[in-house]
């Protein structure tokens, strides 16, 4: 696993955020969206519960110790585990990195 | 994603804290997936144990089976995820149909289990359990996804539930689910039930159909102690942080 040292900034995150979310729910879904740091994983992204595991999966892979996704994820209830969007999860590893 | 090769096919599990010198094993339920803990059981349990979480055949990410949905099949299934994970003896946890598995564990292995936790696991001989089979159709998905899955307050959007429709039309017509659960209609009767002498904490809805079901089985099991919650039958995901509470106090017990 490639796990990075150098900072990325905050587009070059979002890209990478959108290149996993296009690895989960397939290029054919991906090309019908819009996707945004305002889209929210459940109600604009469609994504359930075991797709966002797998996304996890990719940002731990990713940064490796450097942040903890899952840790992050679990302190959030249902509502705002359904609200969660991108732009929250930039923000997050932004502040990890 | 992690992956390992059960009884020739590949199930997907997600291990938190590895390290730690004890496991615990959770079970999902049927039509669902161990996303059902990942968020926010798991890791609170992860704070103490060693935690594995499996999708079982045909479910979440793990490789689809035609057939082999019965209680011996699937603690067959358990028992080599064990073997291939190199775990001797574990704590267990089901919840729901997973919650049949654990017990059905309980009987067969004893020797790998240390405690054993049962969450609204349903009595399989009672007619809304079966119902739940029998009535299948579109209508009755969408019933079933608002009232009774892990996404319950999430409005699906048209590529969920296609998602959803082609897993549970796979599981309903093209596996052997049906008449594996009819198979198993007498579990709660049987003999083999009230050998269990684990200490076992049974979690119940205080609204749940299946509460009578946990009272059945406290009845039944020597050491078992039931404590209900309050919500229905989707406690695991109305309650996270109070039944993943009642999991770490009662593994804790000495």
């Amino acid at each position: 696993m490639d796990t990075i040292t150098t900072k990325l900034s905050s587009e070059e995150i979002f890209n990478l955020m959108k290149q996993f979310i296009t690895e989960v729910i397939g290029e054919e879904f991906v090309e019908e969206m819009d996707i945004t740091p305002e889209s929210s994983f459940t109600k604009d992204l469609e994504m359930d519960s075991i797709e966002i595991v797998s996304f996890s999966e990719k940002i731990k892979a990713h940064f490796g110790d450097q942040i903890d996704f899952t840790g992050w994820l679990s302190s959030m209830d249902l509502d705002q585990l359904i609200n969660l969007n991108l732009g929250m999860i930039i923000s997050y590893i932004e502040e990890c990195q | 994603m992690p992956v390992v090769t059960v009884n020739g096919r590949s199930v997907h599990i997600q291990e938190l804290n590895k390290e730690a010198a004890e496991t615990i094993v959770l079970v999902h339920g049927m039509f669902s997936n161990l996303s059902v803990y990942y968020f926010n059981i798991a890791p609170l349990l992860a704070t103490k144990y060693h935690v594995v979480l499996y999708d079982l055949k045909s479910h979440g990410m793990s490789e689809k089976a035609l057939t082999g949905y019965d209680l011996t099949s699937m603690t067959n299934d358990l028992l080599a995820l064990l073997e291939a994970l190199k775990l001797q003896k574990v704590h267990l946890g089901g919840y729901s149909f997973g919650g049949l598995i654990a017990l059905k564990m309980a009987i067969r292995f004893p020797e790998r289990i240390n405690k054993l936790a049962v969450i609204e696991a349903p009595d399989p001989n009672d007619d809304k359990t079966r119902g739940i089979i029998d009535e299948y159709s579109r209508e009755f998905l969408e019933h079933y996804v608002e009232n009774f899955t892990d996404t319950t307050k999430v409005k699906m959007g048209k590529r969920q539930m296609e998602r959803n429709h082609r897993m549970y039309e796979y599981l309903f017509y093209q596996t052997s689910i049906k008449t594996d659960m009819e198979f198993e209609k007498d579990f709660f009767g049987s003999p083999a039930i009230e050998t269990i002498k684990k200490p076992a904490l049974l979690l119940y809805g205080t609204d749940s159909n299946c509460l009578n079901a946990g009272k059945h089985l406290e009845g039944l099991i020597e050491n078992a102690s039931l404590s209900a919650v309050p919500g229905d039958h989707n406690i695991p995901i109305q309650q996270p942080l109070v039944i993943a509470e009642a999991l770490l106090n009662f593994f804790q017990e000495k």
